[in-house]
C-alpha cells in the first residue's frame, strides 16, 4: 500500500515541477501524461511505442562514440558541470579486472600495463579479459545472486553450483542471451545437474511468484504489485498479472529418488492434463488447479476463483485454455525474448550499465516500464536496439560500454537527486570480488573454512549443505547482497568488520609464520625484496592494486620505526590494507 | 532539563536500574558533583527519562507463519481446528492449543491477540511488514523496530551492540536492519546462542591491535581526502563501534557456560532454548533490542506434525523466559513478544497442511507494562475472520511503542530528506495496558 502513495506522491512531485533538474523534461511529459490518461488504459498493452526498424549493427568502438553523444545530450546540465577526468591508468585497469572478471589485476598485469604506450591499450585490455575464463565465472556468479537472492525456499539453493556452471559456459562462448532466457523459461531436470533450472526452482513451483520474477529478471517489469489489486498508477491491470501466471500453472519442484537415494531435487511439468480437464477445466475444482491457473477471489480466498487464459501482457499475444506445459513455456519465452518486446532488451543493458557504471538509467534497475522515469532514455534505446542488432551478445554490450567515455572517467560519489551525474561511481565490492581479492592479497591459492560447518557429508549433486562448507560460501554468507538492490545502500555492518579484522583464517594468510612446511607469502616476498620501500609498494600492489603515495609511503616507514620489530609491523600494514576502505570498493 | 539528560546518562549502572535505593545511590553522586540541581529536581525530570531508559524488547520470530490454530486459537469441534485439543490455562477462560503446557502455566504474565489482519501473504514481504511496520517499498527502506528500539533506547554506555538477532538464517535480509538509519542500528547477527560470536576477539593481544587501527586511521588519510571522504567515514564509525564491543568485559554475556546448570535446565537445551537465556542475558547486560528467531513454519503439508514439533522447541523455553524475568523483576521493563509473519489457512489442505492467511492471525504479548491473563479479539468459530477487535499491522506497532515508550509519531528523515513516521497511523490497543 505505502508502495502505491509513494509512487503516486512521486508524480505529484513531478507534476508540480520539482522533478530532479537533470530528468529530460519529455520523460517529464510523458510520466505526468500517463498518469492523467491511466483510466484509458485499462487493457493497454507495452507496446504503444511505434515499431523500430531493426537497427544496423555498429562495431563497440562506434557504438560507444554514439552513446557518448546521446548521453551529453540528455545529461545537458553536465555542460554546467566542471568536467571529470579520465580516470588513471591504475584505476582503470583495477576497475576493469573487477568488472569483467571479478578479480584484481596482478602486480605485473598492473605494471606491463602502465608501461603499455599503445593508445588502444584500453579496449586492448577489456578484450583480453573478455577473453579471459574467469569473465564467465564472474557474471555467472553475479546472476547466480541475482537469481537466488529472493528464492522463495532455502532448497533451491541445490540449483546455486549448477546454475554458476551453466551461465559461466554460457557467457564465455557467447551464448546469446535470448537463447539463455529461453532455456530459463522451459527448463526442467534436476536442480543440481541443471543451472538452467534455477529461475523457476527459485521459487519452488509458486506459480505467481514464478510469473513475478521471470517478468522482473527478465524484463525489468514488476508486474507483481497488481498481484492483489490493479495498481492506479501503473497501467496493467491484475488480470493481466494472472494471465502471464497461466503459463506456468504445470510447473512444480519434486525430490528425486533414485536406487533407493536422495537425488536431490528436479524441475517437473505436467505436460498434457487428463481429458475431460481438457474440456470443463473449470468444473473440476481443485484437481484443475494442477493444470490451469485461475486467479483468486479477494473477497473469498477459499473461493475457486477465476480461470486464466494464458495472455502476455506486454503484446497481448495468446495462447487457448488447456495447451500443454512445453507449449505454453516456449511460447511466452519466444514472446518474452522477441525484438518486438522492448522490455527484454531494455532490462539487460540497463542492468550492464548499472554495474558497469554504477548507476542505472532506470533504477531501481528491475523496475522498468512505460511508467517508471528513465534518466536516458534515447542512449537506452539505443543501446538496447543495438544489443538486439548483435544478436543479444553480452560481450558486444559489455565491449560497448567499457569503451565509452563515462566508463574511462574518474569516479566520484553518487549525485544526489538535484545533481547532474558527469561519471560514473565507486561499487562496493560483491562477495565473490572481495574473497577473490582477499586471496589474490594474502598471496594463498584459496582461504581455510572460516568456520566448522555441522551436518553430513551431504549426497546429491548441488547439496548445499555441502556447497555451504566451502570458504568461499561462508564468506558470501557475510558479505553477500542481492545485486539487484540499489547498490548505494548497501553498507558493511559489524560482522563483516569482525570477519576482515579477526577471522583466524585471514590472520594466518597475513602471518610471517610459515604456514605448514613452507614460508608464508609475506615471508616470501620479504625474502625476495631489497628493502623496505620495495616491500610497501608491492603490498600496495597486491591489496589495493595501485603505488603508494609519498605520504603513505611516510606513514609505512615510520610505523616500521615505531615498531621496531619489522616483521611485526610488516604484518600490521598488510592488517591495515586488507582492513581499509579502498580495499572494499572499486573506484 | 537538557542539561542534565548528560548526568543521568552517567549515573545510570549498565543494567539502566530502575530500583529505587541505586537510583537514589547514583542520583547523590552526581547532583554533588554537578551542585546545581535539587534532589527534587533532578527525581522529578529524570523519572521518565530513567525508566525509559530499562525499556527492553525480546521479540521471538517464528519464520514461516505459525498457524493460529496449532498455538493461541485453537478451534477443537470445528472442521477447520483439525485433530488439535485445546487446554486451559492457569487464567481461567482462556484456552491455547495443547502443544503448549508450559505457556498455559504463565498465562497469567502473557496477553494473547487474536484479531490481528493484514494483507501481506507472502513471506518476504510479510515479514518485512511484521519487522518494520511498513510493506517493504523500493524507494524508502524502512528500518526494522529492533533498529528504532536501538535508536530510541540504546544507550551510549552500552558496548554490546543494541540490536542482536539470534538464529535463523543469517542470509535472510527479510527480516529487515537499519535501512534508512543506516547501517549502525543494523542488527548483529549470531547463528547460535552459547559461545562468543565468531571472530568476537582480536588475534594479537590488545596493544598491537590498537596499533594496527592507528595505522588504518593513518594509511586512510589520503583516500578520506578525495571522494572517499564520506566512505572512510562510514567504515570508521563501523570499526570504533566493532572495536569497542570486542573489547568490552560486557562480552561475557554471551558465554552461557556463565549461567549456573539448573538456569541453563530450566530452559532447555535446543538452540532456540538458548537463544532465550541468551536474550535475557543481553537484556540484563543493557541490550534493548533482542530478536531470537526460529524457522520452519510454513507448514504447507504436514501440519499438525509438524507444529507440534516446532511447539516443543518453543513451549518450555518461552514460559521459562516470561517466568525467569518476572522472577528477576525486569519482566515489567522488557516486553516480551512471540509471532511470526502470518496465520495459516482455516481450510487444512489435502496434503493435511495449511497455507499463508494474514487475514486473520494471532500474537502473544507479555511484560513491558502490558496486564497479562486477557485475551484481546477474538476470530469467527471457523477462525476464516475476524469477528472482534481487528487489529491492523499498524495498530500492532503503535501497541509496541507505547509498550516501549517510544513516540510512535517522531519523524526519522530518510537520506532524501524524507520524513518517516516510526508508526504511519494506527491506534494502540490501549486495554493491554492498565
Amino acid at each position: 500500500m505505502s508502495r502505491c502513495m509513494y509512487r503516486c506522491g512521486l508524480i505529484l512531485l513531478i507534476a508540480v515541477g520539482l522533478a530532479p533538474c537533470w530528468l529530460p523534461q519529455r520523460a517529464i511529459a510523458a510520466e505526468a501524461a500517463s498518469g492523467d490518461a491511466s483510466d484509458g488504459v485499462a487493457v493497454a498493452t507495452l507496446t504503444s511505442e511505434s515499431p523500430r526498424a531493426p537497427a544496423t549493427p555498429v562495431d563497440a568502438m562506434a557504438a560507444a562514440r554514439r552513446l557518448d553523444e546521446l548521453l551529453a545530450n540528455e545529461w545537458k546540465a553536465a555542460a554546467g558541470a566542471p568536467a571529470v577526468a579520465s580516470a588513471s591508468d591504475a584505476v582503470f585497469v583495477r576497475r576493469a579486472s573487477f568488472d569483467l572478471i571479478g578479480e584484481l589485476p596482478t602486480p605485473d598485469e598492473i605494471t606491463l600495463f602502465l608501461l603499455d604506450k599503445s593508445p588502444d591499450k584500453r579496449a586492448k585490455l577489456v578484450e583480453r579479459l573478455l577473453g579471459n575464463s574467469r569473465y564467465g565465472l564472474n557474471w555467472g556468479r553475479y546472476w547466480r545472486d541475482v537469481i537466488l537472492a529472493r528464492r522463495s525456499d532455502e532448497r533451491a539453493l541445490f540449483a546455486a553450483e549448477s546454475l554458476t556452471t551453466y551461465l559461466a559456459d554460457a557467457f564465455n562462448n557467447s551464448t546469446p542471451w535470448n537463447q539463455v532466457a529461453t532455456d530459463f523459461i522451459t527448463a526442467k531436470g534436476n536442480l543440481g545437474e541443471d543451472g538452467r533450472t534455477a529461475l523457476l526452482a527459485s521459487q519452488w513451483g509458486e506459480i505467481p511468484e514464478t510469473a513475478a520474477e521471470v517478468a522482473r529478471i527478465l524484463m525489468g517489469v514488476q508486474i507483481q504489485c497488481a498481484q492483489c489489486h490493479d495498481h492506479p498508477t501503473d497501467r496493467w491491470k491484475r488480470e493481466q498479472f494472472h494471465e502471464l501466471a497461466a503459463f506456468f500453472p504445470r510447473i512444480g519442484v519434486r525430490p528425486v529418488r533414485a536406487d533407493g537415494q536422495r537425488r536431490g531435487f528436479e524441475l517437473t511439468a505436467r505436460e498434457e492434463a487428463p481429458p475431460i480437464a481438457k474440456i470443463r477445466p473449470a468444473k473440476l475444482g481443485k484437481a484443475a488447479k494442477r493444470f490451469e491457473h485461475y486467479m483468486p477471489d479477494l473477497n473469498d480466498p477459499a473461493a475457486e476463483g477465476t480461470l486464466m487464459q494464458p495472455v502476455f501482457f506486454v503484446t497481448g499475444q495468446q495462447l487457448p485454455v488447456g495447451e500443454p506445459d512445453s507449449r505454453r513455456r516456449e511460447t511466452v519465452a519466444a514472446w518474452i525474448t522477441a525484438p518486438e518486446n522492448p522490455w527484454f532488451a531494455r532490462a539487460v543493458v540497463n542492468r550492464y550499465w548499472a554495474e558497469l557504471v554504477g548507476m542505472g538509467m532506470y533504477e531501481p534497475i528491475d523496475d522498468l516500464g512505460p511508467d517508471r522515469q528513465c534518466t536516458a532514455p534515447e542512449t537506452l534505446d539505443y543501446l538496447g536496439s543495438q544489443f538486439i542488432a548483435h544478436n543479444y551478445d553480452i560481450k558486444w554490450l559489455v565491449r560497448t560500454i567499457a569503451s565509452t567515455s563515462i566508463y574511462g572517467r574518474e569516479s566520484k560519489p553518487r549525485p544526489t537527486a538535484d545533481e547532474v551525474p558527469a561519471c560514473g561511481c565507486p561499487q562496493p565490492l560483491r562477495a565473490d570480488q572481495l574473497f577473490n581479492s582477499l586471496t589474490q592479497a594474502l598471496g594463498l591459492d584459496g582461504i581455510e573454512p572460516l568456520r566448522e560447518e555441522r551436518g553430513g557429508p551431504g549426497g546429491p549433486p548441488g547439496d548445499p549443505r555441502r556447497a555451504m562448507r566451502t570458504p568461499r560460501a561462508q564468506f558470501q554468507q557475510v558479505f553477500g547482497f542481492d545485486p539487484s538492490e540499489p547498490r548505494d545502500e548497501i553498507s558493511g555492518g559489524v560482522s563483516q568488520a569482525l570477519l576482515l579484522m579477526n577471522s583466524p583464517a585471514l590472520a594466518r594468510g597475513m602471518s610471517l609464520d610459515a604456514a605448514g612446511r613452507s614460508a608464508s607469502p609475506l615471508a616470501k616476498l620479504l625474502a625476495d625484496a631489497g628493502g623496505d620501500e620495495e616491500v610497501f609498494v608491492e603490498l600496495y600492489l597486491r591489496c589495493l592494486g595501485r603505488e603508494p603515495h609519498a605520504d603513505e609511503l611516510a606513514v609505512c616507514r615510520r610505523h616500521v620505526v615505531r615498531v621496531k620489530d619489522r616483521r611485526e609491523a610488516y604484518e600490521d600494514i598488510l592488517w591495515a590494507l586488507v582492513n581499509s576502505t579502498e580495499f572494499l570498493y572499486r573506484d | 532539563m537538557f542539561s542534565f539528560h548528560r548526568q543521568t546518562r552517567v549515573t545510570v549502572n549498565r543494567q539502566g536500574v530502575v530500583g529505587r535505593r541505586d537510583f537514589l545511590k547514583c542520583v547523590s553522586a552526581s547532583a554533588l558533583a554537578a551542585g546545581t540541581v535539587t534532589w527534587t529536581d533532578l527525581v522529578a525530570a529524570s523519572a521518565d527519562d530513567l525508566r525509559r531508559r530499562g525499556r527492553a524488547c525480546i521479540l521471538l520470530w517464528m519464520q514461516g507463519g505459525p498457524s493460529q490454530f496449532e498455538t493461541l486459537d485453537p478451534k477443537p469441534g470445528h472442521a477447520n481446528g483439525g485433530a488439535t485439543e485445546a487446554i486451559d490455562t492457569t487464567v481461567s477462560g482462556i484456552r491455547i492449543a495443547a502443544n503448549f503446557p508450559n505457556l498455559a502455566k504463565q498465562m497469567k504474565h502473557a496477553a494473547i491477540l487474536r484479531s490481528l489482519t493484514s494483507k501481506e501473504g507472502n513471506h518476504q514481504r510479510a515479514t518485512f511488514l511484521m519487522h518494520t511496520g511498513y510493506a517493504p517499498t523500493a524507494s524508502v527502506k524502512h528500518p526494522a523496530l529492533g533498529s528504532i528500539v536501538a535508536r530510541e533506547l540504546g544507550r551510549p554506555e552500552c558496548e554490546l551492540p543494541a540490536f542482536v538477532r539470534i538464529g535463523g538464517d543469517i542470509r535472510q535480509r527479510n527480516s529487515g536492519n537499519g535501512g534508512f538509519l543506516g547501517v549502525e542500528y543494523d542488527p548483529f547477527a549470531i547463528r547460535e546462542a552459547g559461545k562468543l560470536p565468531e571472530n568476537a576477539a582480536p588475534t594479537t593481544e590488545v596493544t598491537r591491535y590498537r596499533r594496527r587501527l592507528d595505522l588504518l586511521e593513518k594509511l586512510e588519510a589520503d583516500y578520506a581526502k578525495g571522494d572517499g571522504s564520506q566512505r572512510v567515514v562510514d567504515h570508521r564509525k563501523l570499526y570504533e563501534k566493532t572495536s569497542r564491543m570486542i573489547l568490552s568485559k560486557d562480552m561475557r554475556a554471551f558465554d552461557l557456560e556463565r549461567e549456573p546448570a539448573a538456569v541453563r535446565e530450566a530452559y532447555g537445551s535446543t538452540p532456540f532454548a538458548s537463544g532465550c537465556l541468551l536474550a535475557r542475558r543481553l537484556v540484563e547486560s543493557g541490550v534493548p533490542f533482542v530478536e531470537v528467531q526460529l524457522n520452519g513454519w510454513d507448514t504447507h503439508d504436514n501440519n499438525f506434525d509438524r507444529v507440534k514439533q516446532l511447539s516443543g522447541q518453543v513451549d518450555q523455553p518461552v514460559a521459562n523466559l516470561l517466568a525467569d524475568l518476572d522472577a528477576r523483576g525486569i519482566l515489567e521493563r522488557t516486553l516480551v513478544i512471540w509471532m511470526g509473519e502470518f496465520g495459516r489457512t482455516p481450510k487444512i489442505n489435502p496434503r493435511n497442511g495449511r497455507d499463508h492467511y494474514p487475514r486473520a492471525f494471532s500474537a502473544l504479548l507479555a511484560g513491558g507494562g502490558v496486564r497479562g491473563g486477557q485475551v484481546v479479539g477474538s476470530t469467527t468459530a471457523g477462525g476464516d475472520e475476524v469477528a472482534e477487535r481487528p487489529i491492523l499491522v499498524t495498530d500492532f506497532f503503535q501497541t509496541l511503542c507505547r509498550s516501549l515508550e517510544i513516540d510512535p509519531a517522531k519523524e526519522n528523515m530518510t537520506p532524501i530528506g524524507r520524513p518517516i513516521k516510526i508508526v504511519d497511523g494506527g491506534q494502540p490497543v490501549s486495554e493491554l495496558f492498565g
